[in-house]
């Protein structure tokens, strides 16, 4: 590209969007965070569930659930490397990892005060916080299976207090595959089509 | 024909440095390279051109032990940028 060179509007116009969009081509997330966490919540869900439904006396079972506490170990990981192999800041970007921080925050809590006060439908309440940041971001990107999935979270929160358990699991799972998991491999596939692109 | 519009962004190269910092946050010079191809060189002038004229902020910083150079739109930069887009548009206006 050379910097004088005689250009008409047309042209101009037509350089202005060729180069937002060719920032935009990798302003795309790689979706790996996103498809660990509903591959993860989804793993831990089923597990639940075939212990409840098969096995009621293995307690050790609900020990898979410390894998979503494992899981903060290589979401930091990854974090830490793209943002390492990312040549630039978006907009957003800050924001975006507040409402994540927060997200965390408010399930180590939960965790607390639903323990200690011994919640009777535990699975509503998850439900409604993985929903918040789900819309929240999937809003904010106009990304809608993100959307899609933060209002199936507060849907299948609606229905899980009506469900017996250990039914409810499934809207976890569901929820885990909606909100994260699909999303996730739209990404997925959305990086890798653009890396290809750009190679 | 052109006599009005900003000629610091009437610039090929300069015009796509710009739309590319207005779509993000802040850029290393590597990531503009990239999205202009254009040569180190040739880039690297015109990235004086724009901070000269207050459009861009340019900073160094060390990652990894190499140096990295860093660019940002300024405000000034998004009021040009913004003033020329609609001075195009008047231009196509006026044509039709």
């Amino acid at each position: 590209m050379s910097a004088e060179k005689e250009f008409t509007t047309q042209e101009s116009l037509q350089l202005i969007s060729q180069m937002i969009s060719k920032a935009k081509d990798d302003y795309i997330e790689t979706g790996v965070s996103a498809l660990m966490w509903g591959a993860i919540i989804t793993f831990c869900s089923l597990v639940a569930l075939f212990k409840y439904l098969f096995f009621p006396k293995w307690e050790w079972v609900n020990a898979v659930w410390w894998l979503t506490f494992l899981g903060v170990i290589p979401q930091i990981v990854i974090a830490r490397r793209e943002r390492k192999q990312r040549k630039y800041r978006g907009h957003d970007d800050q924001l975006r990892g507040g409402v994540w921080i927060s997200f965390g925050a408010a399930m180590i809590l939960m965790n607390y005060f639903l323990l200690r006060y011994n919640f009777p439908q535990p699975i509503a309440v998850y439900l409604v916080l993985y929903g918040i940041p789900t819309f929240a971001i999937g809003f904010g990107r106009r990304f809608r299976p993100m959307i899609i999935g933060g209002i199936a979270c507060w849907v299948f929160a609606i229905l899980s207090s009506i469900t017996p358990d250990p039914w409810t699991l499934l809207y976890l799972a569901g929820g885990a595959q909606l909100a994260w998991f699909i999303p996730g491999l739209i990404l997925r596939k959305r990086y890798l089509k653009v890396k290809t692109k750009n190679v | 024909m052109f006599k009005d519009l900003n000629p610091i962004l009437h610039s090929q190269l300069r015009l796509a440095v710009i739309s590319v910092l207005i779509s993000v946050k802040e850029a290393e010079f590597t990531f503009l390279r990239e999205k202009t191809n254009a040569t180190a060189g040739n880039l690297s002038v015109q990235i004086n051109k724009l901070k000269e004229a207050g459009y861009i902020d340019v900073s160094k910083q060390f990652k990894d032990n190499y140096p990295q150079t860093i660019c940002k739109i300024t405000p000034q930069g998004v009021v040009a940028f913004e003033q020329y887009v609609k001075d195009l548009q008047s231009y196509l206006d006026i044509k039709k």
